[in-house]
């Protein structure tokens, strides 16, 4: 893999948990590097470490040993401030339980990012409702999160994740909440946005339906990353041409 | 920053019945010390007008010497000129009249039993013209146009332990400016309750006249003088000041406020009480708002973790959580102030009457005042309150580890 081209390069990470007077290894040794424009899923039985391996690539936790580098910055250096700063511009993020504030509207959800980031009143309207409008809920835009379906919620979610257009938009379980049709929408809504927008998705999963039209597999088992495949009909080189064209 | 002030408003309505008893609590603490701080306004008030129309008066003017030596016979210490100062200051703006008096003592008695007496001399026309009347229970008040017998007026203990009524005589015994002893008779026009069983055991009063001759001198022991309102004294003293210069003797002013030591003590008394109990809202609203405030926390704690997830600085986290109790304080004192006004209002009409106070013979009626300070001041003490309780949930809220919150159930 070309380094150089790399949005997120994984080195060696491990991530120990001490638990009583030993410590649990939540991840080990794990190394892989994902291209700008892939869709990646993160696949294995729970407890292998997905959402440990999401939430140190998302810089919301640190590893206890190795190094990751996202758009060729060594996050594991980084102040907690600039991890903030890391996180507020350059990633998304895609709950399992969709977490939404409950007493923001739709689209006050999907704005909320824009606010922290500082953008202005006007700009932030526009990209909101293009968000909306790309996942198909523009019309319930004023709605609030306890009226909106399961499906829906998680569709707000993910134009919340990509409205500031962040580099890499990370997804952790995002299917687990919703039935398979739900489930089946959102992962084709998050390849479409793939191949539309040229974002690079990275989402862990553990149902295996889900995986058959993922371009890139990696599994992990007890920590450790047992496999890193590439399917046929979805390499991110495709994606990003047809991003671009 | 309006969308941030949106979420710490709706925030604030998430759980309706949380913060119906929060406002319900901090606006109960507010109303109680409306009612409580508007009653005590209203006593102050009701018994700083008391004070100075019971015949304190606003201001009084004494020589210097009367407060700097003992008086080796009565009047010793007096006016001597007092007609001449009486009229400079009656010509001043808000100056309602002046009246003269003599605080003298003696004994009294009707020819079988002798008792003590502290008495006054006053001028009935000059009283009058300030509004000040004793509280006559039977007969009437002293009169300058009577001819005959000198006139007096005793308090009911006297006529109690005295056995007269109105309409008998008494005989006045006191000790002359002179050193001699001197006698009057008078006869009793009226029977005076001043509300103080103390000052009724002991109460005479006569007419200036009257003492003028069972003293042998001229002078009097001070002057007071009525205004038009209390507010006006401090600028009324000011004006006078330079008036009472250049006199053969050394007059000084002393206001109400200096002279009324009742007054001050029972403002002193509840003021400390008052105070006392704002202390203890304080600290209820505090406490109770911490527990709420953390609870609230405790229940965001995944939502917490998602906005700081998405980059959200951790300051703005603390921000929103004092915001949302700081707009919690502002609605709970709105609550309070309306409850709390609207309570008075129906207490002042409900006509309640409380036991007499200590030392006094009077039931006194249930009023609450309206104080435009005490309201702002209970809104500030509570709005403060609900702040200080939401730092430290704030803390927490903005110190939680992200990885942990979103995994928070």
């Amino acid at each position: 893999m070309n380094q150089t081209k790399l949005l997120v390069d994984v080195e060696s990470v491990s991530r120990k948990f001490p638990l009583d007077h030993s410590d649990v290894i939540a991840l080990a040794e794990a190394s892989f590097g994902v291209e700008r424009g892939e869709f990646l899923a993160i696949a294995g039985p729970s407890g292998s470490g997905k959402s440990t391996l999401l939430n140190l690539i998302g810089c919301i936790d640190k590893p206890t040993s190795g190094r990751i580098h996202i758009d060729g910055v060594d996050t594991t250096s980084l102040s907690a401030n600039r991890m903030t700063e890391l996180r507020r511009n350059k990633i998304g993020f895609v709950f399992q339980t969709f977490n939404l504030i409950p007493v923001f509207t739709a689209a006050e959800n999907v704005e909320f990012p824009l606010l922290v980031q500082g953008v202005d009143a006007a700009e932030r309207r526009k990209r909101v409702a293009e968000a909306l409008e790309s996942v198909g809920l523009a019309q319930r835009a004023n709605q609030r999160p306890d009226l909106l379906s399961g499906g829906e919620r998680q569709r707000v979610a993910v134009a919340r994740a990509i409205v500031h257009r962040p580099a890499l938009v990370l997804a952790d379980e995002p299917t687990a909440n919703l039935d398979s049709r739900n489930a089946t929408q959102l992962i084709d809504l998050m390849r479409d946005l793939n191949r539309r927008l040229g974002l690079t998705f990275i989402f862990s999963t553990h149902d295996q339906r889900l995986l058959e039209h993922t371009p890139r597999i990696v599994r992990l088992t007890d920590g450790h990353v047992v496999s890193d495949t590439t399917q046929e009909g979805g390499s991110h080189e495709q994606v990003l041409a047809s991003s671009l064209s | 920053m309006s969308k941030f002030l949106l979420l710490a408003f709706r925030n604030v309505f998430r759980n309706r019945r949380r913060t119906l008893m929060t406002l319900l609590m901090v606006g109960g603490g507010v109303a109680g010390l409306l009612l409580v701080g508007g009653f005590f306004a209203r006593m102050f008030w009701g018994l700083r007008e008391s004070t100075i129309n019971d015949g304190l008066g606003h201001i009084q003017i004494f020589t210097a010497e009367h407060f700097n030596r003992e008086e080796k016979h009565v009047l010793d210490t007096g006016i001597d000129n007092w007609r001449q100062v009486s009229s400079a200051v009656s010509s001043g703006p808000h100056v309602k009249g002046v009246a003269p008096r003599i605080e003298f003592y003696g004994m009294l008695s009707n020819g079988v039993k002798s008792g003590v007496f502290m008495g006054s001399a006053i001028d009935p026309s000059a009283e009058k013209s300030l509004d000040f009347t004793p509280g006559v229970t039977s007969g009437r008040d002293l009169d300058n146009n009577t001819s005959g017998d000198a006139e007096a007026l005793i308090g009911t203990g006297v006529a109690r332990s005295m056995s007269v009524k109105v309409g008998d005589g008494l005989t006045i015994l006191a000790v002359t400016a002179d050193g001699a002893l001197n006698g009057i008779d008078v006869q009793i026009v009226g029977i005076v309750n001043t509300g103080f069983k103390e000052v009724d055991d002991r109460y005479l009063r006569i007419t200036l006249p009257s003492a003028q001759r069972l003293l042998q001198s001229d002078r009097v022991t001070n002057l007071v003088v009525g205004l038009d309102k209390t507010e006006s004294t401090d600028q009324v003293a000011t004006e006078l000041g330079p008036k009472l210069r250049g006199l053969p003797q050394q007059l000084i002013l002393k206001k109400w406020i200096d002279l009324a030591a009742y007054y001050k003590q029972v403002h002193s008394l509840f003021s400390t009480i008052f105070v006392f109990l704002g202390i203890i809202v304080f600290f209820m609203v505090l406490m109770a708002s911490v527990n709420t405030l953390l609870m609230t926390m405790f229940e965001r704690t995944r939502e917490i973790g998602t906005m700081l997830a998405m980059g959200t600085p951790r300051s703005w986290i603390m921000t929103l959580f004092i915001v949302e109790a700081t707009l919690l304080g502002v609605m709970g004192a709105v609550v309070g102030v309306v409850g709390g006004n609207l309570l008075g209002l129906f207490l002042n009409h409900s006509g309640i009457h409380l036991p007499p106070p200590p030392g006094t013979t009077v039931p006194m009626r249930f009023s609450v005042q309206f104080v435009p300070a005490l309201m702002i001041g209970s809104s500030l003490l509570v709005i403060l309150s609900l702040a200080l309780a939401s730092i430290l949930p704030a803390i927490r809220a903005s110190r939680l580890q992200i990885a942990e919150a979103l995994a928070h159930v």
